[in-house]
């Protein structure tokens, strides 16, 4: 989910070149190439898995969903597995760039929790092509001190926190930013405006634009990872960020002990719930490793291993008592009933929709 | 005979598979349409069905996605913008990358070496851990000001401004802007500056008259080896930018990545390329006639 | 040599050097330069008077360039100064000196053409365009290159550049022109044309030029004085054929044209004439001498090849004869120098000029042959 990378170069010129596809090399048929968000599996796991199984893993990483899409609609990209983002699932099953999974082949998945699983209808009914690895959700993560410094007695619980003209002006001077990621900020901004997230009405998105335009003469940045970094040091005081990666600010504040506390926030309005799953491009050069690698990662003992390592709630019911209590008794990993009811899920948007949202995203970042 | 003639050839061959080829690829890809599919856009060529397949896949090409870029000012804004960055960029790299380069080119030849060296040894670091360290530097809580709040001066907040962006180009090109004027600089007889002195021109009236006219084609070659890429810039803008820094890059990036529209962005790299290196190609060959014809 | 004495013949009466009154126009007080652990001038001094053609002769490395250099202003006296009209010029930056340079390289303006090389000098003196034009097309005219103002520099031959140079540094109309080396990279017969069209240029322009050169006949041909350097020294300063006939030195006598020495002890100087005893002459060598000479000290008499009397058969004994085995014969066409080996291993160089079209009895190569020189043909030198 999270993006904004800079591989996109690379992948300019990989679309410019290889118009018809780089030739794949032929794959030995015990070894699995797997493509994720970089630092998002304990490697113990990948380990684990070679020494059950004798297949050999080729791991490489990405970091941004645009970057990964592009690779996978060119076609041909010699992996097994991908781990793409929910928004982009439904494009890519529209352009039959991902094979349908035989469910016969799958233990476990009777395992995962049905209410997650609704929120994923959307993108995949009857789950055809994917199995999900991760979920997190989009909030507000914050700096106490500073915040409370220029807010005193305001409870974090609104978006009218990181929406409201009022309140931005006052954190101004101590850092704001925003998500660079049209989708996911337009869902935000409509669910706090009290539309229907997934709105289809020119009106709506109008209303969005407004409220992004009054916001943004006090955001310092828009961009989707930086502000880790920047929460983590004390240089924000407030940011529109992905549950993971808060957590991951307070983490190595934390760990720097440079007296930056850092907390997240769902708001009481709700937030978005997104997910990281696995699917198989089309011409995968070998799908038997990438089932016996699903299988594998549908066991509850393995998927609770992996949330431990990247501090991410999973879709396992199965998995969720074998998780360490930090995780499990999280409530920015795993929300309580009150909170998870509030979060809702964005649909995929047809072409027409998407680019009026990224032009309308383009106008509030550069006022053009 | 054989051997002269593919010598001849070379240079064309060069150009067709590296600069033609891309390039008709990229035209064709920007006279398609958009599409859910893979790759994401149509028509493709079918060549299984032969003279039929061709013409249909001819006849599905169209200027749509031009129009399209001529309708909304964006892409007019953005262009605009980005060459703004170029021509302000290169000329602030004119003003500090001459001096430097005179500075340079008139040390003793053992110091030269040395300087030359410090030019060119950003290189051996990737372009993008530079840029990253810039960020470092210049981020609120960065060196910069860690160093003024030492001095006891106010902090500054340069980072995502276009102040930031131009420290970026700056820093980023000035080799390409120190080295071809440094490579003309040197190479000038110092005699010459005798001469001009001797004539009674002042040093400063020397440097107007001979030293800088003799290095314009280094100026040229610098003007250009940085306006072009600068033009283009995306990592810059983009990490040192702020949120309202428009580029075409970053216009090209929406387009590809976000928009999925391979066509627009292909477009918008061709009307780039046409309208940034076709006048540049003709000026430089009007230059070159003229220099023949005198 | 012809023409030199005809133009020689018209300023006869120039001569300011030898009159007392006269104030110099460029004025060397005991200059030194050094670079680093070398010293490239020593404690030179020199006056050039107004009008006049003085040429620096020495060979490579010997210091003309630089003491030319301190008087542009390109370099700094570490001793002594350098006046100009009675003015020290110490500390006046080149470009505020009103004498011009014509570089041993032209070190023509390669961005300018031919007519704004020539303007350079004259824009910078602020003159109004039209006389600037009207100069340009002067001195286009003068080095004959009317037909390419608009040329560059890099589509001249190296002859039409070298008169570039000329125009240029002539254009403003300096006090003092200084050509370094101006004719060093003309072929033979271009060099002697354009001695003379400088020579002539300088009488005409009534200016004062001052021309570096390690080539003597072109020193002496166009010169009205001369100075000789030697490591960063002068030996010797005067007219042509002063310095020729009556070189102070052996270094002198060397380095300007042919010349033969005869080394030897002094028996006897009467103040009339010199006698030496010498290996290579039985009867002993005597010559006119004024200045008297310490007896036994070292001497040398200096003679010219063609003060050289050579005789096929014996003449007379007496002093100033030798005995000798022709060793070498050059043809020059209007002379011919015999190398002749005498006692001692010397060798002897004597001219004749060739008179007639077929000489009788031609001396050939090993024949003995007898050499004699007249006591007034020989310089007397004691260092
Ligand atoms: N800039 C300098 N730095 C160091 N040494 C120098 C420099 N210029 C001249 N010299 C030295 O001073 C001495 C005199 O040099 P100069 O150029 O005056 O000789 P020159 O008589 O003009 O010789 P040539 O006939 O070869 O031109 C030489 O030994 C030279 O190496
Ligand atoms: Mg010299």
């Amino acid at each position: 989910m999270r993006a904004g990378g800079l591989a996109f170069v690379a992948a300019l010129l990989l679309a410019a070149c290889s118009q018809d596809g780089g030739r794949k090399p032929a794959r030995a048929s015990d070894t699995l190439h797997i493509y994720n968000w970089s630092d998002y599996i304990d490697p113990a796991l990948l380990a684990d898995f070679t020494k059950r199984t004798g297949v050999k893993v080729v791991y490489d990483t990405f970091d941004s969903n645009e970057v990964l899409e592009t690779k996978v609609l060119q076609g041909d990209t010699g992996y097994d597995l991908v781990v793409p983002s929910n928004n982009n699932v439904a494009r890519y099953i529209q352009a039959g760039a991902i094979e349908p999974l035989d469910r016969a082949r799958l233990a476990g998945l009777d395992k995962l929790d049905a209410t997650i699983m609704a929120h994923m209808a959307p993108f995949d009914p009857g789950a055809k092509y994917t199995v999900p690895y991760m979920w997190g959700t989009v909030g507000i993560g914050y700096n106490v001190d500073a915040v409370a410094k220029r807010l005193p007695g305001v409870k974090i619980d609104s978006w009218a926190i990181a929406f409201d003209p009022k309140s931005l002006a006052k954190l101004k001077d101590c850092g704001v930013y925003f998500l660079d990621a049209s989708e996911d900020m337009f869902a935000t901004a409509l669910n706090f405006l009290g539309k229907d997230p997934n709105s289809k009405s020119a009106a709506d998105y109008q209303a969005a634009t407004d409220l992004l335009l009054a916001a943004r003469p006090y955001v310092r940045k828009f961009h989707s990872s930086e502000y880790v970094d920047a929460l983590a040091n004390g240089d924000i005081c407030l940011a529109i960020g992905y549950s993971g990666d808060v957590l991951q600010a307070k983490a190595r504040a934390d760990e720097a002990k440079n007296g930056v506390k850092i907390a997240y926030a769902i708001p009481k309005e709700g937030g978005q719930i997104w997910f990281d799953v696995f699917v198989t491009p089309k011409g995968a050069p070998n799908p038997d490793a990438a089932y016996k690698f699903l299988n594998f990662m549908l066991e509850p003992a393995t998927i609770a291993r992996a949330s431990n390592f990247t501090k991410y709630a999973n879709a396992n019911a199965a998995a969720t008592p074998l998780l360490d209590a930090e995780v499990r008794d999280n409530p920015n990993i795993y929300p309580p009933p009150e909170i998870a009811g509030r979060l809702f899920v964005t649909t995929a948007k047809d072409q027409a929709l998407l680019r009026d949202v990224n032009r309308r995203w383009t106008q509030v970042l550069t006022g053009q | 005979m054989k051997r002269r003639s593919l010598a001849a050839i070379a240079p064309y061959l060069w150009l067709l598979a590296f600069f033609l080829f891309p390039f008709l690829l990229v035209a064709k890809l920007s006279l398609s349409d958009q599409a859910l599919a893979m790759p994401p856009y149509a028509p493709r060529l079918d060549l299984a069905a032969g003279v039929a397949g061709i013409a249909s896949f001819l006849k599905a090409l169209d200027l749509e996605t031009y129009l399209r870029l001529a309708s909304d000012r964006l892409y007019l804004v953005s262009y605009l913008s980005s060459l703004k960055f170029a021509a302000v960029g290169t000329v602030i790299l004119l003003l500090i990358g001459y001096p430097m380069a005179y500075g340079m080119s008139r040390f003793p030849p053992a110091g030269r070496q040395a300087l030359l060296m410090a030019v060119i040894l950003p290189f051996w670091t990737s372009f993008l851990i530079r840029i990253y360290a810039w960020v470092a530097i210049l981020k609120p809580q960065g060196l910069l000001n860690a160093a003024l709040q030492g001095l006891g001066l106010p902090a500054l907040s340069i980072l995502n401004t276009e102040t930031a962006v131009y420290l970026g180009l700056v820093y980023a090109y000035l080799p390409f802007m120190v080295l071809p004027l440094y490579a003309v600089l040197e190479r000038q007889d110092p005699s010459l500056m005798e001469a001009a002195a001797d004539l009674g021109a002042s040093p400063l009236q020397a440097f107007w008259r001979v030293t800088f006219p003799i290095s314009m084609p280094g100026v040229a070659a610098g003007a250009l080896l940085c306006f072009i890429p600068m033009v283009g810039e995306f990592v810059i803008p983009d990490l040192l930018g702020g949120p309202g820094t428009l580029t075409l890059g970053r216009t090209l990036w929406t387009e590809f990545f976000a928009n999925r529209d391979w066509p627009a962005a292909s477009a918008v790299a061709i009307v780039m390329l046409v309208t940034l290196v076709a006048p540049l190609v003709f000026l430089q060959r009007r230059a070159s006639t003229l220099a023949a014809a005198s | 040599m012809t023409s030199r004495q005809s133009l020689g013949a018209v300023r006869s009466s120039f001569a300011p050097w030898a009159d007392p009154t006269a104030t110099p126009l460029v004025r060397f007080e005991a200059v030194t330069k050094r670079f680093g652990a070398e010293t490239a001038v020593k404690s030179v001094s020199l006056d050039i008077y107004e009008r006049e053609f003085f040429a620096l002769l020495g060979p490579s490395g010997c210091g003309k360039t630089t003491l030319m250099r301190m008087l542009a202003g390109f370099e700094t006296p570490d001793e002594g100064r350098v006046t100009l009209e009675g003015q020290d010029l110490a500390g006046l930056p080149p470009h505020q000196r009103p004498l011009h340079m014509m570089f041993q390289s032209y070190a023509l303006f390669p961005h300018l053409s031919v007519e704004r090389n020539i303007a350079f000098g004259l824009q910078r003196q602020g003159l109004a365009k039209a006389e600037i034009s009207d100069r340009v097309a002067e001195m286009l005219a003068l080095v004959r290159l009317e037909g390419l103002a608009r040329r560059k520099p890099d589509q001249l031959s190296g002859g039409q550049r070298q008169r570039v140079a000329l125009a240029r540094a002539l254009a403003p109309r300096p006090k003092v022109l200084l050509l370094d080396e101006p004719l060093g990279a003309l072929d033979r017969k271009l060099r002697e044309e354009t001695q003379f069209e400088l020579m002539a240029l300088q009488q005409r322009l009534g200016m004062t030029f001052l021309v570096v050169t390690h080539d003597q006949e072109e020193a002496m041909v166009m010169a009205d004085r001369i100075a000789v350097m030697r490591a960063g020294e002068i030996v010797q300063t005067g007219p042509p054929p002063e310095v020729y006939e009556a070189p102070n030195c052996r270094y002198v006598a060397d380095f300007i044209g042919e010349v033969n020495l005869f080394e030897g002890q002094v028996e006897t100087a009467d103040g009339r004439l010199v006698r030496l005893s010498s290996p290579v002459c039985p009867q002993g060598l005597e010559a006119a001498e004024d200045d008297p000479l310490p007896k036994s000290a070292a001497a040398w008499f200096a003679v010219r090849p063609e003060k050289m009397v050579l005789h096929p058969t014996p003449p007379p004994p007496g002093p100033n004869l030798m005995q000798g085995k022709v060793a070498d014969i050059g043809y020059l066409g209007d002379w011919t120098t015999y190398v002749v080996e005498v006692a001692g291993g010397q060798t002897v160089r004597a001219a004749r000029a060739n008179a007639a079209r077929v000489v009788e009895n031609p001396v050939d190569w090993g024949d003995t042959v007898w050499l004699t020189f007249a006591r007034d043909a020989a310089v007397v030198l004691s260092r």
